[in-house]
Parts: C-alpha cells; structure tokens; sequence
C-alpha cells in the first residue's frame, strides 16, 4: 500500500504563530566581540542579514524584509539616522527614545477611491503598518534630538548625552 | 495581534534597474500604482528622496520616462550602517497614443510622484444628443 505524504505539511501556513512573532523587531545589547551585532539585531529572521561592519568592503548591507529601510551615520556630536518613507506624512510617524534605543513606528496608508468608474491596474506600492526599533552604541541626549522629514526621508538627529561623549582630561604637572 | 490592528507593511526589497556603474551610481526602479480613471490614467511612483527639482519627466512618441537622481548624502558624517544607497530612480512605460501628451501634469510629495495622464478627447465616451426631427 501506498503511503501518500504531503509535501507541504510541514511548513507553517500564514495562520501560523510565527509570523504574529515576526511584527516586532527584537533588540540585542551590543555585543563584547561585535560592537555592531546589536546595532540593528534581529534574532527573529535570518541571522545571515546581521551586518558585521567592514569598512574595507563598503558599507551597504542589502536588507530583505524590514521597512522602512534605513542608514546610520556618525559624527562627534552624535548619529544621524535616516529612513526612506515615501509618502508617509509625518502625522503618521512616531519616534520614541529612551536611553540608547530609538522606536519607529508609524502606518503607511494608500488608498484610492473605489467607485466604479476607477480600475487600478497595477499595484506595487505596499501598505500598512511598521515597527523597528535600534539600539545604538550610545545613550541619546534626549533634550537636543531631532527630527526633520523631507521628500519622504526623515532624518534623526541624535546627539550623544554628555556623558557617552568621550573628555578630554587634562594631565596635571607639578 | 487583536483583529482590528492595521496589518503590518510587507516589506520588499528596492529593485535594481543597473548595479554600480562610476558614472551613474545605482538605478533603482521605483514601485508604481498606476490606476485608470474614465478621464485619465494616474500613477504613483515611490522616489524617496527625489524632490520637484530633481525629478526629470519625458513623454516622447508613446515612451514616457521617469528619472530622479537622489540627493548625495552628507559627506561629514562617518556611514556606520546603510540598508539603502545613494542613486537614481528610473523607469519607463508604453503608452498607447490615447495620452493627451499636453495636458500631463506632475506633483512631487513626500517622495511620491504623481502623474495625471488625461486620456485624449476622442478617447472619452461622448454623448451623442439625439434630436428631434
């Protein structure tokens, strides 16, 4: 007798637990050995994406999955972050800080009039809703961060809090 | 996740049209809705970071073409970690000669480039009075 197996049994279907898992972003605190593997830690989906930092290689990182997409640049007073979030009005976008952690949350909306007369024949452009969160190398100064939006780029200005920021000390002669 | 949250954004990659070329950087190929409304066809385009300046519109025998180059991004700042690239956006369509070519009309916001392509007047269903003999 022919014992009939389903190919497909295995996988999880889309009403599966794990993609409910997959809505949130997690953090991981910086690692001792790899500063940057908690930059943007992501235990969730697959752990090859996780950027190691090589600044011989160049530092683009191709990403699949996350949205919005963003940069991180640093400077002496702090990090600037950026995120490609076109046609997301502000009032859409919340930014919350505290400590060295930065959330982003917000909802896409796209909608185009449904009567009769319209027919939509292609649609690529993705709506909904987003979440991600970072955990940066250092602690935010909370009073001085920014942010500005423009052409669909918001832009984080993120000074380090005095104290993250390194002194210089004077050395004393008697 | 309670039912009556949004549903979360599917996230996609950025489609590259043509990867590191020295002189033209990336191409990227924007995501367009493109919808058909009984006057004219409307399409959406997503060009983070183009503005009404750098957005360059061509409508030339039936192809119309979209290209945008990207602003550079601040040279003073040291790039710890970059998930998307400086570069330009590019794509082109075929349009049928139904397309008024004169009457197109562009807005830029927030990153979103819309078009208005009104459809010629022949196009248009037109009335026919009947009238009385």
């Amino acid at each position: 007798m022919v014992r009939r197996i389903d190919p497909f049994g295995d996988l999880p279907g889309p009403d599966s637990k794990e993609d409910d898992a997959l809505a949130t972003y997690t953090l991981t605190r910086p690692s001792a050995l790899n500063p940057w593997l908690g930059l943007f830690g992501d235990l969730r989906r697959d752990p090859s994406l996780r950027p190691p930092f090589h600044p011989q290689d160049g530092v683009f990182q191709g990403t699949r999955g996350v949205y919005p997409l963003v940069n991180l640049h640093e400077s002496e007073e702090g990090y600037v972050l950026t995120a490609e979030l076109a046609g997301v009005a502000p009032d859409n976008i919340h930014v919350s800080i505290e400590g060295s952690t930065v959330t982003l949350t917000g909802e896409r909306k796209i909608e185009y009039p449904a009567d009769k007369g319209t027919a939509v024949h292609r649609r690529e452009r993705q709506s909904g809703s987003f979440r991600r969160a970072f955990e940066l190398p250092a602690e935010i100064d909370l009073e001085h961060a920014k942010a500005t939006h423009k052409n669909g780029i918001l832009t984080l200005t993120l000074p380090k809090s005095p104290a993250a920021k390194p002194r210089q000390i004077t050395i004393e002669t008697r | 996740m309670t039912t009556n949250e949004t549903r979360e954004i599917e996230a996609r990659d950025k489609e590259v049209l043509m990867s590191e070329d020295p002189r033209t950087g990336v191409v990227f190929r924007p995501d367009v809705d493109i919808l058909e409304e009984p006057d004219a066809f409307v399409i959406h385009a997503d060009m983070p970071g183009a503005s009404e300046e750098s957005v360059d519109i061509q409508l030339e025998k039936g192809l119309l073409t979209l290209h945008a180059r990207l602003a550079e991004t601040p040279s003073n700042a040291r790039t710890l970690y970059a998930e998307y690239r400086d570069g330009s956006y590019y794509r082109e369509f075929r349009l049928s000669e139904d397309i008024d070519a004169t009457a197109v009309s562009a807005r830029m916001k927030d990153g979103v480039l819309e078009l208005r392509l009104p459809k010629s007047v022949s196009r248009k269903p037109r009335r026919i009075e009947v009238q009385a003999a």
